[in-house]
């Protein structure tokens, strides 16, 4: 056993020790709810602008607890455990405290959150459909961004959901390294999401998310075959990005742990800080569908594109991923993926794998029942 | 702070839309009261208590309400709530707290949850669910509109929390209160004398749906076709309760209709004609009223009875 294997196992058995300690106050009184979740994977090879190792490799992991302080304040935590490069990279990823009583439908959130762009980051990447997140999240956002900032939400009063949402950010956990300070101010966020059932079977949502980037990037500097997406840190950015979102989801009856199918399509455009810039920089696109044929197993399939410039040279990269999910019950997943990234060209994606074969066991204890639309 | 400057410039194009949907809002018409309840039961209750309440629905006798989705069409209900009516005891835990955060609704946060009102039975204290213990609900079993007593107790509890939210409405809402407990107790007592050949019977039942009818009926579920709570029948599971079921066969089988009938039919196909098969809706639809509750006891009772010919 090598000795990165080693710093695995001992990692994965920490957090087991953690959890049975918070999982024995997992009923605690006043609505504080204890949660952990293990997420161990292995990969025969890296993706390019991937996230995990080569072999063995800990995921998305994570210690979180959450409950009310008050009536009116609700607080999180969350503290995330994962393996990059061979190193145990820990991480705390949220730290906020949000409002539960303000009038008229606003809510005012603040500390260290994942923001509310496009559809899937919000969401703990453990629960995806897939072992990696789409390349657009990969490559622009570092997989998974959340930050330190503060958000105003306004929910309408009407029959037909819709929210608006603003968010600002330091912006130190999508872009490191900068250029020049004056005009570094941080990141803003503007999010519109609309959505409905269309029966009792089949409901969608649409989002429409606005980044503006006021942190330009030090160096883009890409070593093809290095794991160079750090799991905090956009890989490429911009000054402003434009995103969309649209999902639809059909369950028999509305019994969605029996069966149901979700088909998710995000687009991103990235453009360049210099506004005299005619177009967009970077561009990508992620279609994907999950089918649920019982209880017990998922089927999916998704298709990505992705094209950056750097001044001199344009990069392209296709993935596809086919996945099969065993679920014992609805706090454990075995999943199997079959990746490949075809037709890279460029200088960016020299380390394009033409296939990957995935192993994921994700296994939850306590408060993680919850999950969004 | 040179960043709030900054949003705030910003701010000016959504803040006309922002403004525009507020007028919007603002100039409708005086809305009805609005009730989100988490399950037709409660609805139902509502509906009895203030017969002009615009009432939400959450979930429908074809679903199973501890696995709904936190819809975006069930966020803009609760946004629009004055009360939200559950179950509570962790019925709704994997849907209900996003629906409360994301709809950023302060007038619903207080839930009324009918748990908090009855006896719960078999509660399990200090029990931790793990991912091999299946659903545990350390509170106890959740499903309590099954006993018809209880449905009393949660009609007193929210026809009080009504009043206290609609002063003006309060000399109506004690009238209805007070006609419905009359009403449902001369039904109670017509039930109960109904029910007595169903006293001491057994049968074999999915989940711990109907707890509460049984221990109401004095009837002994003697299978859970369920290996684990919350986990769907498994062939191996339906094996080993068939022996035990065959040597001291129940009186029927018993699914609710928003669960798969296929593990019940396997199972009365082997136990011979002599035990039926019964489907029955565990809980009311959608649009019922006071009616609708007293029906729907009413046919539960029936279809029990269909099957007591010795």
């Amino acid at each position: 056993m090598s000795t990165h294997q080693h710093k695995i196992t001992r990692s994965a058995m920490l957090l087991m020790a953690l959890v049975a300690s918070g999982a024995s106050q997992a009923q605690a009184e006043h609505g504080w709810e204890f949660g952990a979740v293990l997420d161990a994977g292995m990969s025969s090879r890296p993706l390019a602008v991937g996230t995990r190792d080569q072999g063995l490799q800990l995921g998305h992991s994570d210690l979180s607890v959450s409950g009310p302080l008050g009536k009116n304040i609700q607080a999180q935590l969350t503290a995330t455990f994962a393996t990059e490069g061979g190193k145990l990279e820990k991480s705390l990823e949220e730290a906020w405290l949000e409002t539960k009583a303000l009038p008229y439908g606003l809510q005012v959130r603040g500390g260290r959150f994942a923001s509310q762009i496009g559809y899937l980051n919000q969401q703990h990447p453990h629960a995806d459909d897939f072992v990696e997140r789409p390349l657009l999240y990969r490559a622009f956002l570092g997989g998974h961004w959340n930050d330190d900032g503060l958000r105003l939400n306004w929910t309408a009063p009407t029959n037909m959901y819709l929210m608006l949402g603003m968010e600002g950010f330091r912006g130190k956990r999508l872009v490191g390294d900068v250029v020049n300070t004056p005009g570094n101010t941080g990141v803003t966020t503007w999010v519109a999401k609309l959505g409905d059932d269309l029966s009792r079977s089949q409901s969608w949502q649409l989002g429409l998310s606005h980044i503006r980037n006021e942190r330009e990037a030090l160096v883009e500097e890409h070593v093809p075959g290095e794991a160079h997406a750090h799991a905090h840190g956009a890989q490429f950015t911009g000054g402003k990005t434009w995103m969309m979102d649209a999902t639809w989801k059909w369950a028999p009856q509305g019994n969605n742990r029996d069966q149901q199918v979700r088909l998710t399509f995000e687009t991103a455009r990235v453009y360049a800080h210099n506004t005299d810039a005619a177009g967009d920089m970077h561009r990508a696109h992620a279609l994907a569908l999950a089918w649920r044929l019982n209880p017990n197993w998922e089927l999916g399939a998704r298709t990505d594109w992705l094209r950056v410039n750097a001044p001199d040279d344009e990069s392209r990269l296709r993935e596809h991923a086919l996945m099969l999910a065993w679920k014992p019950s609805h706090m454990q997943t075995l999943r199997l993926q079959y990746t490949t990234q075809r037709g890279a060209t460029g200088d960016a994606f020299l380390d394009a794998s033409q296939r990957s074969v995935q192993l994921q066991y994700v296994l939850a204890f306590g408060a993680h029942g919850a999950h969004a639309f | 702070m040179h960043t709030l400057f900054k949003w705030r410039c910003r701010a000016a194009g959504l803040r006309m839309v922002f403004v525009t949907l507020m007028g919007m809002w603002m100039a409708g018409p005086a809305a009805a009261f609005t009730v989100f309840a988490c399950e037709p039961e409660w609805a139902a209750l509502t509906r009895v208590m203030l017969p002009d309440a615009r009432v939400h629905v959450a979930t429908h006798s074809a679903q199973d309400p501890h696995h709904i989705e936190a819809r975006p069409a069930l966020i803009a209900q609760l946004r629009q709530a004055d009360l939200a009516v559950c179950t509570g005891a962790s019925l709704e835990a994997g849907w209900l707290p996003m629906l409360l955060q994301r709809s950023g609704n302060a007038r619903v946060q207080d839930v009324l949850f009918a748990s908090d009102h009855v006896n719960m039975i078999d509660p399990q204290p200090g029990a931790i669910g793990t991912p091999w213990a299946g659903d545990v609900h350390a509170e106890g079993n959740p499903h309590v509109h099954l006993d018809p007593r209880n449905l009393l107790l949660v009609a007193n509890a929210l026809a009080a929390r009504l009043q206290l939210q609609i002063p003006a409405e309060k000399v109506a809402i004690e009238q209805r209160r007070a006609a419905f407990e009359a009403r449902w107790k001369s039904q109670l007592a017509r039930w109960q004398q109904r029910a007595v050949p169903l006293r001491g019977r057994q049968v074999a039942a999915q989940h711990t749906t109907f707890g509460y009818l049984w221990d109401w009926l004095g009837i002994q579920q003697t299978a859970d076709l369920e290996p684990k709570p919350g986990m769907a029948p498994t062939p191996g599971h339906l094996q080993r309760l068939l022996s035990g079921l065959q040597a001291k066969p129940p009186m029927a089988v018993v699914v609710a209709s928003y669960q798969d009938p296929r593990p019940g039919k396997w199972l009365t196909g082997q136990l011979g004609s002599g035990v039926p098969l019964l489907v029955v809706p565990a809980t009311v639809s959608e649009d019922a009223d006071a009616e609708g509750l007293l029906r729907w006891m009413d046919s539960l009772l029936g279809s029990l009875l269909g099957v007591t010919r010795p």
